[in-house]
């Protein structure tokens, strides 16, 4: 086994240590982005809006009973910022929101565009305040073209994106997302990696910049762009979802066992020898109509039916053990709960347990990646509603105990 | 003085395969670093393969696909079957200040470029590496392919029609997004290195980053003890409705339409001329109607069913509800605004052909991004072997023909 090395030589901060940010974001894409920087080490203030961002309203909370201090959606995205209330609508509030970015490298948002313009908060404007600034803006159209005008949602970039009608869904029948906000963390992820980018050659390059970050376009270039625009563009055609996993190669695609389903792949002729062998040598599978990956896929109908009565009778967790050892690139498709609970992820410590002040200790997931020299990760809880509104107002913004007070009584914080 | 990018002056080794580990070096790229792909003819890369090619010619240079999702990334070619060629490759890596590969636990120790002894060879050389589940645990040989690594996450229990068992997702999805994750990585370690001189082993588990994604139903789990599975389109949290894609005229027609507040329903029913079955008790509030979520999606597609996707989205958006057609892949190139954006782009590719790959996926106000063709096999030899390494003319024509170099 091959363990990382003890990291006595670790300086103790993070990577991104001295990195000051802003997270201006509310549910998922901007506040995952500036929680990539949190966790990695970066100071980042979360800045919501005095009823507090929409996550907390979102869930889920314990028992379904909505609380704004118990949305895990909230806490899982928002672990060690600190964080502040400012009503940026009014004079008063954009003032002290203007206070924050004269002290940020980095300002993380995922407003719509129109939004950001009825607060005064554009990028032209911004730069003005602080020539220094990065600004991530994450949002399902971006910046600029005709539907950045529009109003959108995780939901509506995904679908913008190409990426349900040619890849998701059983053909005729409706095109799927994954169940998650896949646009949203597919943007986040983007924002992270070009707007840390931007910091870090941001004396080389003179100064600060907007990082604009379509989600549907990330993901319609990255993933669905990279393996398809090509042939549209050359010749004119192109696919769509087949509601099986590889529709040209076989077995390739989900299929269902005792206890669940497996992903039952087996193209190469090792890998299909290995799962003939798990099978108990079948004399079905012996027939010529099997003979190679692109005629088993011709008879995909015959062959997974067959395939299917063997899986009836395994585990999952059996499936994958004994065609993994047979070479076999075989898992489970495992449940949110065995994901949770996976020895692998355990050896790993990839989980990690936080005390939260209102909804206990809870599991986390851990980093994302191990940085054995400067690790990274969740270690403190997410902000209480306003909870470091004296310490920030006082300390970044020199306001007195009376001034804080004051606009705390006029609902500006 | 040209624009300066803000990772110029960064030298990126990429030893990364098919996709993940090329679109690491393609950020890096577009950002601005130098970034050489060690590939060889010995063994052509698998997406190098993939049809169709440019002009229907078959060739390891003319895969669209692959040009695509390479494009930014440089290439020299060395046949690390060779003793010499490994020992070329970790003098390349002495020049650089990162090093990529997404072969698996293990691999890079038999070529002798194991993390260990790259920092022999320069000592705060950073090395990102993607393996499928990690570095080290029970799980890290686990065989996947791309596109069922996110079974291992939980993601893949997610995705399907309401009711019924998981539908795979076609392509892998965790590729690209863990080469762009690993290019955030690659910068953090370089920020770190910076700070405190320090290089490091970067252990990226593309199981780890990718199942950050499942996190709102793993909330739902650790404070509930839900097990969520497949519900078509409905939002993730359940806190929305409508919340759908609606068939539209039209052959495989769709429109997305999210509604979350209070404003936008209303918006919806304007829309829609306030339709006599909206008064029912069932529609009356937020919660009656995510309650009734079936029944009012039925409402909603026997509206959308005759009408045009485009036309209609663009009337829900005069209403203010968020409402997008959903693209095919033939549609991408038409959209305008994806033309806007100059999403996709044709470029001029040195072998004389033009072809259309994806441009910056990002946009940079101050530092647009570099854009590239997908690289020739060995583009960048001469520049990586002469002018970095400083071979003689004469050692360097021996390799090329002993195909050390090749």
């Amino acid at each position: 086994m091959n363990l990382p090395e003890a990291s006595a030589s670790a300086s103790g901060a993070g990577a991104l240590a001295g990195i000051k940010v802003l997270d201006f974001g509310q549910m998922v894409s901007a506040p995952f982005c500036a929680k990539l920087f949190s966790d990695y080490g970066a100071d980042v203030i979360k800045v919501e809006p005095p009823a507090g961002e929409a996550a907390r309203r979102a869930g889920p909370f314990p028992g379904d009973r909505a609380h704004p201090e118990k949305s895990g959606l909230f806490f899982i995205n928002n672990t060690n910022k600190r964080g502040v209330t400012c009503d940026v609508s009014v004079p008063e509030g954009r003032e002290l929101f203007t206070g924050l970015l004269r002290w940020a490298d980095v300002l993380i948002e995922n407003n719509l565009p129109r939004q950001m313009r009825e607060w005064n908060l554009t990028y032209a404007q911004l730069q003005e305040i602080n020539p220094r600034l990065v600004m991530i803006s994450i949002t399902p159209f971006g910046q600029t073209g005709p539907y950045s005008a529009w109003n959108g949602y995780d939901l509506n970039a995904f679908h913008l994106s190409g990426a349900s009608s040619r890849y998701c869904g059983r053909p005729g029948e409706m095109p799927l997302e994954h169940g998650t906000f896949s646009a949203d963390y597919f943007g986040a992820i983007a924002g992270a990696a070009w707007g840390m980018a931007a910091m870090f050659g941001r004396d080389l390059v003179g100064g600060g910049q907007q990082v604009d970050v379509s989600c549907a376009e990330a993901i319609a270039a990255a993933f669905v762009g990279g393996q398809n625009i090509g042939m549209a563009a050359q010749e004119g055609r192109f696919d769509l979802r087949t509601g099986v996993g590889m529709p040209l190669g076989a077995p390739a695609t989900i299929v269902p066992c005792k206890d669940g389903h497996v992903w039952m792949l087996a193209l190469e002729r090792g890998q299909w020898e290995g799962l003939r062998k798990v099978m108990g040598d079948p004399e079905w599978a012996r027939l010529e109509m099997f003979n190679d990956m692109y005629v088993r896929a011709q008879n995909a109908d015959i062959m997974y039916s067959f395939i299917e009565e063997w899986t009836a009778q395994h585990t999952k967790a059996e499936i994958m053990e004994k065609c993994q050892a047979a070479g076999c690139p075989i898992t489970a498709v495992f449940t949110i709960e065995e994901a949770a609970s996976l020895p692998h992820l355990k050896a790993r410590d990839f989980f990690v347990d936080i005390d939260h002040p209102d909804l206990g200790r809870i599991r986390n997931l851990g980093a994302p990646f191990k940085m054995p020299a400067s690790p990274g990760g969740p270690t403190r809880p997410s902000p209480r509603l306003g909870e470091h509104n004296d310490e920030i107002y006082s300390e970044l913004c020199s306001l007195p105990a009376a001034k804080i007070a004051a606009l705390r009584d006029r609902a500006v914080i | 003085m040209s624009q300066k990018r803000p990772l110029e002056g960064i030298r990126i080794v990429n030893l990364g395969w098919v996709w993940a580990g090329p679109i690491v070096g393609q950020t890096l790229a577009f950002l601005g670093a130098d970034v050489l792909k060690v590939e060889s003819r010995e063994r052509v890369d698998m997406m190098r393969t993939l049809p169709p090619f440019a002009e229907g010619k078959p060739g390891p240079d003319r895969s669209l696909s692959n040009h695509a999702a390479w494009a930014g990334n440089g290439s020299v070619s060395l046949n690390l079957k060779e003793k010499e060629a490994r020992q070329l490759a970790l003098e390349l890596i002495t020049h650089a200040d990162g090093v990529v590969e997404n072969f698996g636990p293990g691999v890079m120790e038999r070529f002798d470029l194991g993390y260990e002894r790259l920092r022999q060879a320069k000592r705060d050389i950073i090395l990102l590496s993607l393996p499928s589940a990690g570095l080290y645990g029970p799980l890290e040989h686990v065989r996947t392919y791309g596109l069922s690594l996110t079974s291992l996450t939980g993601l893949d229990s997610l995705v399907g029609y309401k009711g019924g068992g998981p539908i795979p997702f076609e392509n892998a999805f965790a590729d690209p997004m863990a080469g762009i994750f690993g290019a955030f990585a690659m910068v953090v370690a370089l920020n770190h290195r910076r700070n405190t001189g320090q290089g490091q082993h970067v252990d990226f588990s593309q199981q780890e980053g990718i199942m950050q994604m499942v996190g709102p139903a793993y909330m739902d789990y650790v404070l509930n003890g839900r097990v969520a599975g497949p519900k078509s389109n409905e939002h993730p949290l359940g806190t929305a409705a409508p919340h759908s894609v609606f068939r539209c005229r039209g052959e495989d027609r769709w429109i997305s339409i999210a509604v979350q507040t209070e404003a936008e329903w209303a918006g919806l029913m304007r829309a829609m001329g306030e339709p006599e079955w909206v008064r029912a008790e069932q529609f009356a509030s937020a919660q009656a109607r995510i309650a009734h979520i079936d029944a009012l999606h039925a409402r909603l597609a026997e509206w959308t069913a005759p009408q045009d996707d485009r036309a209609l989205a663009e009337l829900l958006q005069r209403h203010g509800v968020a409402a997008a057609p959903v693209l095919n892949v033939g549609d991408l190139l038409r959209d305008p605004h994806y033309a806007a954006r100059k999403t996709f782009i044709e470029v001029e590719h040195p072998l004389g052909f033009r072809e259309t790959i994806y441009g910056a996926y990002v946009k940079m106000s101050r530092t647009p991004a570099v854009v590239r063709t997908g690289p020739m096999i060995g583009q960048d030899n001469e520049r990586a072997f002469r002018e970095i390494l400083g071979l003689s003319e004469e050692r360097y024509r021996d390799l090329v023909e002993r195909k050390i170099i090749y």
